[in-house]
């Protein structure tokens, strides 16, 4: 449990002395909303390696601006390799990483634009959740809710963001997913050669990490092995590109730091790649 | 014939005279910072009816807009535009024809159904070359606040055209 509050702390104290926060991270919290009435559409890829398998994911998300500071989301997957022993994450803030589908509701509820593309801001996540196969990990798996919070901070060149989530999947058939709290923090950079006005192409490079504190699976009513989390830190490297109404990222994540329960599957890489429309 | 003619003049004048409209805003945008945000303002800016061009700059913050003759468009409509995108409309360069009238020793200019009262940092110089009746001048509008936009502005004038 210390080091449970010491990763924490260790993760905010770092945010809190960051100078930017942002904009289009790939895993990490984020919070931009859209328009009024504006649509987005993203497909996704993503792999998540253990040392044992791979898992292989089509992703597709739609977003919709009821107004400018409250969104809906749907995203759904196309399974294409599903992992026998899959680690309890989401895939990032706008969809889980394994073969839910999700409907979400996304709230600005604090915006201040203080400058030439300057502006802080706060939203707040609520999602639900149903999966696409039965058993995950040799357990049941259950329908979910999700809630997340982060607050960023977008300019022209510099961003950041800091936010924090829980999943908790209900029990099925007498068995249950582990909860998952987790933090990300996002710290991205324009450099001036990527400084081109609009309509140019637009670059930006982020460092993204993500910690995950996984509660155990109960099977019977009891914890599979333990009552204890798992507790692991994970940070990588992703880029963002956009062009008027097109968007691309590609990101990775690997391990820095990890203290797994019992029968936990240990991860070597996430990998990620994006593609943005807005209509 | 001729007081014909005379009076096609004066309707035509009296029409022109009338015409009160808003010809050119370049509008500050504060929080905008990618091109998506460009794209989506833009897009959103060119639907509107009576703008002719609009070209959206995220270096400056700004949207540059050119309205068409005869447009009914209103410097809080623009704004709510703007808004809706998510963004801050701030300060406003504008060119605008309207009637200037004064009122309890404030000057103002009546653009349609908007009002433009100037704003004491207008030049001495400038107030004293501005006659009663048609005026067509270019001018900065003070930033209102994002929620409670009215139909009343300020505005520095910088240059009677």
């Amino acid at each position: 449990m210390k080091n449970y509050f010491l990763i924490l702390f260790v993760g905010l104290s770092i945010i809190n002395t960051a100078q930017a926060q942002g904009h289009g991270p790939i895993y990490g919290l984020q919070t931009p909303t859209l328009a009024k009435g504006g649509i987005n559409m993203n497909a996704a890829g993503m792999s998540i390696g253990t040392e044992d398998e791979a898992s292989y994911m089509l992703r597709y998300t739609f977003f919709y601006g009821i107004t400018e500071d409250l969104q809906v989301t749907l995203t759904t997957p196309t399974v294409i390799e599903r992992l026998e022993n899959a680690p309890r994450t989401r895939g990032n803030s706008m969809m889980p990483s394994n073969g839910d589908i999700e409907a979400a509701l996304w709230y600005r509820f604090f915006s201040n634009a203080f400058g030439v593309g300057k502006r802080f801001e706060s939203t707040a996540i609520l999602g639900v959740s149903a999966p696409t196969e039965d058993v995950r990990g040799q357990v049941n798996v259950g329908n979910s809710v999700h809630g997340a919070i982060s607050t960023g901070y977008a300019s022209r060149v510099w961003y950041a963001w800091l936010g924090g989530g829980y999943q908790y999947y209900l029990e099925k058939d007498n068995e249950q997913l582990g909860d998952l709290p987790y933090a990300s923090m996002v710290i991205g950079y324009r450099p001036d050669i990527f400084m081109g006005d609009y309509p140019k192409p637009d670059w930006r490079i982020f460092v993204e990490s993500l910690a995950e504190f996984p509660g155990d699976n109960k099977v019977n009513g009891q914890f599979f092995s333990t009552d204890e989390r798992s507790k692991k830190v994970l940070v990588g490297p992703s880029i963002l590109g956009l062009t008027g109404p097109w968007g691309i990222s590609f990101g990775a994540l690997f391990p820095v730091y990890r203290d797994l329960i019992p029968n936990t599957p240990r991860e070597k890489y996430r990998v990620a790649l994006n593609i943005s429309y807005w209509l | 014939m001729k007081r014909i003619a005379l009076i096609i003049v004066v309707a035509v004048f009296g029409t022109i005279s009338s015409n009160a409209q808003i010809t050119k805003v370049d509008q500050e945008v504060f929080g905008m910072d990618c091109a998506p945000c460009a794209y989506g303002l833009e897009r959103g800016l060119k639907k509107m009816d009576g703008i002719e061009k609009v070209r959206v700059s995220l270096n400056d913050g700004k949207a540059y807009l050119d309205l068409t003759a005869n447009n009914n468009l209103s410097l809080k409509q623009i704004q709510e535009e703007v808004k809706v995108n998510g963004f801050s409309a701030k300060n406003a360069e504008v060119v605008l024809e309207g009637q200037l009238i004064k009122e309890d020793n404030a000057l103002k200019i009546k653009v349609k159904n908007e009002e433009y009262y100037l704003t004491s940092n207008t030049g001495q110089s400038v107030i004293n070359s501005l006659q009663p009746g048609t005026v067509k001048v270019r001018g900065i509008v003070q930033d209102e606040e994002d929620g409670s936009l009215t139909d009343k502005w300020k505005i520095k004038i910088t240059e009677i055209l």
